[in-house]
């Protein structure tokens, strides 16, 4: 297990004492340019203002010490692909990139993430591009209800670039962190190998 | 079958009914006169050559999924909306003494405070609504919440089925021990017997855990509510909500419901529930929107479930393995209710006397059941087909040989075949383990059976389908899609019937502005609603023909739609040219839910399944390799959808047969494991190979044909995973779900 640089303390290694659940990825540089915002010096009660850098634009947002990183994004920023499902780090709902690693949101702290690249899964879809993988989980039916969905095309996504072609193991395992009610495993490994085959990241 | 009416088809017509030969076994048609209903299509039946229907098409939402996109109620936001939570009751049993809400309403950001019980109301379970709050943030109603000063009188409650009032006695091998009522000709039945056996089965209360929970938003406009929630039933909540509301003297205007996109439901979602209407009270009190969503141990202890079961069965067979008595009691976990509870069971397995069914529910103080996805049905079969896999095995005669001997439908005896080729069933059950083999593989198999032809509504259900001059199509029902793919169904059988682009037609449901459909309960949706669509698109269709044969100088009735083409010979407009004849306002039409044929192919729907098990006997862990599911849902609209339906069945197949338990403290009489910790589902790891195979039927029970789906799939897997454990192992394990100390406690009791 890798730990991004510099991400102070989230609330889940804060309760826990253990680090961030995420896994090394060889990068997705969607804010490459991009100046990152620094964090506030000091947090006291009430709301703040920070900065967060999220798919490649620096958005300001106002929280409080104890707003996660998944509160954040959809209540501030209208983000609301990821999903607070179990708010506890066991469903997988609510992943994000952060600086590459997926990671649950709702184990995050907002003010941890400034600093940190972040990539939801809005960025995978433009007007005219759709991401391969984003594609392949429509071409295989990779869904039912779909409230896990945007979760695991995001625990997919780190997957494949992490492992470039991974194995029905490794899926299973890179995806192990993420529940669906309505049993669609099996299309989402679908359509990850799909994607592989492609050569899409 | 020509696609134009008769005029007057009340002569009736012929229609072809059955199935193409399943691999390996044999065709089965029939014919039949039916009487389509005046303004209906003529029916499709087994010789109806499709376009679209029965392909392969991409969910025509699938997009709005997968990108995030997608709006759930849980998702939508307005300018000022408020967040609102509720206050929960900390005790199972007894009555709220005192309440204050003045402090709670004076904390910074709170905009409104509602109680839901008066003091001197009654408390019947652990999460018991008490006070609902609405403010400016999650963080200022929680705060808020913890400033409620509610006092209770506690009463002595019970959580624990096994001293339940009316629970029977169990032996120290939780067997029965309660004498069976008598019954004169069962028991000679049995005397008569060649071999006869006995035995008790228990499954426990399993939770719905839809990933998106309870709730939604309300906003009112005045007198008018728009409320976003996450239902599958739009109309039944409508209603219940309106009267709810008027009953607590708020004038109501118009209500709507939206439902769009739902995470879930799986039958617990039928009501607005007291989550809906303290939202619309907190927007209504607050004059602001309102989002109310429960959390994860409020989705597990407040939303209904599946309720556990204890049954107890005792059959015989004669020298040929042939079933010739049967008796079956069953007491069933309800909660605070004491309803709700009710177990079903097979009903094709041949019996020679009459069957005795008994049932009896136990109440206990907690959150009541809910229908869940086959109500009754996983518990029963799971009951069934295990003993009668024991039964077998007493006689020395193989589950599929058993099968065949005793179950009378001929479509699911066809399957059986199939499936046992298709799986390797007699390859796989002949494999022998090594006595001192850790790893023990073992084979199962279950039937499954659903009932469900389509609501045919009191008043019928509807769908207006409207064809725009720029060549789109808009196909619009009230009902909602809570993950079967509805829309797609929608999409489908409109661009089939149009002879339409499948792009050019966009479907739409959720909304109750839009004509009336079922909840979706009892894979009532699909069948309802098909022949209503159809309906409505083949009244568009017929405003379109006109407009062309009229433009080209045609006879009307020689113009047809197919392939994006409407025309005679070479007389022919393509779909957009022909929809610009349409001029500013579009072609509006409505279809009907008419009643239904008088003789369908068959009444009900059915299946089988087949699963392979591999047990660490160190561990008792049980894994599912692979499962193979054949199932009938009459005519297959949107194939890749009606399989995700069938392979997730299997899924929560192996959830329920494996995993989980709602675990009950009984001092405090709260759930202890109302978290995805420690409720544990089906995850990745745990999935086998999976493969489906969908039995496509022509059932001729009316112009489209299309029978239940989300319930039928999911009736067999626990049974066939359970029955392959006992094979695996040489002894069942007769409670669910199969966890290791059972598997250990049975591969003990087999030495002793």
């Amino acid at each position: 297990m890798t730990v991004p640089p510099d991400r102070g303390v989230s609330r889940r290694s804060f309760l826990k004492g253990s680090a961030v659940v995420g896994i090394a990825t060889t990068g997705l540089d969607a804010a490459a340019g991009a100046v990152r915002p620094t964090r506030p010096a000091s947090f006291g009660p009430g709301q703040h203002e920070i900065a967060l850098l999220v798919n490649g634009s620096e958005q300001k947002v106002k929280v409080e010490t104890r707003t996660t990183l998944l509160d954040a994004l959809r209540d501030g920023l209208d983000l609301t692909g990821a999903k607070k499902i179990c708010d506890r780090g066991s469903c997988g709902g609510c992943t994000v990139l952060m600086d590459g690693v997926a990671v649950n949101a709702c184990l995050t702290l907002a003010m941890d993430a400034v600093g940190s690249k972040l990539t939801t899964v809005e960025s995978l879809t433009d007007k005219d591009a759709v991401h391969p993988l984003v594609q392949n989980f429509v071409q295989c039916d990779a869904m039912q209800c779909g409230f896990c969905t945007p979760g695991m095309v995001m625990s997919s996504l780190a997957c494949l670039q992490k492992r470039g072609k991974p194995t029905v193991e490794q899926m299973k395992h890179d995806l192990s962190g993420n529940l669906c009610r309505c049993g669609t495993y099996g299309r989402v490994m679908e359509a990850i190998e799909r994607t592989a085959q492609a050569g899409g990241k | 079958m020509s696609q134009h009416p008769a005029q007057d088809p009340s002569d009736g017509v012929e229609i072809t009914v059955g199935y193409k030969a399943l691999p390996g076994q044999q065709d089965r048609f029939e014919k039949r006169t039916v009487e389509p209903k005046t303004g209906d299509p003529l029916p499709w039946d087994a010789n109806t050559q499709f376009q679209v229907v029965g392909t392969d098409v991409a969910r025509v939402d699938g997009l709005a999924k997968a990108s995030g996109r997608a709006k759930y109620a849980y998702d939508i936001t307005f300018p000022g909306m408020l967040h609102g939570a509720l206050l929960r009751a900390p005790i199972a049993k007894g009555k709220l003494k005192a309440l204050s809400l003045d402090e709670a309403s004076a904390m910074p950001g709170i905009a409104a405070v509602v109680a839901l019980k008066e003091v001197g109301n009654k408390v019947r379970f652990v999460g018991d609504a008490i006070a609902a709050i609405a403010g400016v943030s999650q963080h200022a109603v929680r705060d808020a919440l913890e400033k409620v000063r509610a006092e209770y009188e506690a009463e002595e409650h019970n959580v624990d089925y096994n001293v339940a009032e009316g629970a029977p006695l169990l032996d120290a091998n939780g067997q029965v021990e309660d004498a069976w009522p008598e019954a004169k000709e069962i028991e000679e039945a049995l005397g008569k017997a060649a071999v006869t056996h006995t035995g008790t089965y228990r499954t426990e209360v399993q939770t719905h855990s839809s990933l998106e929970t309870h709730g939604g938003v309300a906003k009112w406009n005045g007198q008018d509510l728009d409320f976003w929630m996450s239902t599958q039933a739009t109309f039944g909540v409508r209603g219940e909500l309106a009267r709810a509301l008027q009953g607590r003297g708020i004038k109501v205007g118009t209500v709507t419901i939206h439902a769009e996109f739902v995470g879930g439901g799986f039958g617990s979602k039928f009501g607005a529930g007291i989550e809906g209407l303290a939202c619309a009270l907190l927007a209504h009190a607050a004059q602001k929107p309102v989002k109310l969503m429960l959390d994860r141990f409020e989705e597990h202890t407040t939303t209904g479930n599946r309720p556990g079961a204890l049954m107890q069965a005792r059959a015989g067979v004669d020298k040929d393995g042939k079933l010739v008595a049967w008796d079956w009691r069953s007491f069933g976990h309800a909660g605070f209710s004491g309803q709700g509870g009710s177990v079903a069971v097979p009903n094709y397995y041949a019996i020679a006397t009459k069957p005795r069914r008994e049932h009896k529910d136990l109440a206990i103080d907690t959150d009541p059941p809910r229908p869940m996805r086959a109500p009754g049905h996983p518990q029963g079969w799971f009951g069934v087909e295990l003993f009668l896999d024991e039964l077998a095995a007493k006689a020395g005669i193989d589950p599929l040989a058993f099968r065949l001997q005793n179950d009378r439908e001929q479509i699911r005896q066809d399957q059986w075949r199939f499936g046992a080729a298709e799986f390797g069933w007699e390859k796989a059950r002949a494999h022998q383990n090594a006595a001192d083999a850790r790893w023990r593989r073992g084979v199962g198999l279950a039937s499954a059976r659903w009932g469900q032809l389509g609501n045919q509504g009191r008043p019928a259900h509807g769908a207006t389908c409207r064809v725009h001059q720029d060549g789109s199509v808009e196909i619009r029902s009230g009902s909602q899609d809570i993950g079967v793919g509805l829309k797609t169904v929608m999409a489908v059988l409109t661009a089939e019937e149009l002879g339409a682009p499948l792009a050019a037609v966009n479907a739409i449901a959720g909304h109750t502005s839009d004509p009336s459909g079922p909840a979706a309960g009892g894979s009532m949706v699909t069948p309802s609603l098909a022949p209503a669509i159809r309906q409505a698109a083949y009244r568009a269709k017929l405003q379109l023909r006109e407009m062309v044969a009229k433009h080209l100088g045609v006879p009307v009735g020689d113009v047809d739609c197919k392939n994006g083409k409407i025309g005679t010979g070479t007389a022919q407009l393509p779909w957009a040219e022909a929809c610009k004849l349409i001029g500013p306002n579009p072609i509006d039409v409505r279809g009907e839910r008419l009643a239904n044929f008088e003789k369908p192919f068959h009444a009900t729907q059915c299946g089988a399944q087949f699963a392979e098990v591999e047990v660490d006997t160190w561990t008792g862990i049980v894994h599912v390799t692979r499962m193979f599911g054949v199932q009938d849902c009459g005519l297959v609209i949107a194939k890749k959808q009606a399989e995700s339906q069938v392979l997730g069945a299997m899924i929560q197949g192996v959830s329920y047969a494996l995993h989980e338990q709602r675990i009950m403290d009984k001092r405090s009489g709260r759930m202890l494991n109302g978290d995805f910790l420690r409720y544990k589902i089906t995850g990745p790891k745990d999935l086998p190979e999976l493969r489906c195979h969908m039995h496509s039927i022509a059932n001729g029970h009316d112009s489209v044909g299309a029978a239940g789906l989300g319930e039928p799939p999911s009736v067999a897997s626990a049974a066939a995973i359970a029955n392959a454990v006992f094979h695996a192992l040489g002894a069942p394990v007769r409670h669910l779900p199969i966890t290791p100390d059972k598997v250990l406690a049975a591969l003990a009791s087999k030495k002793a």
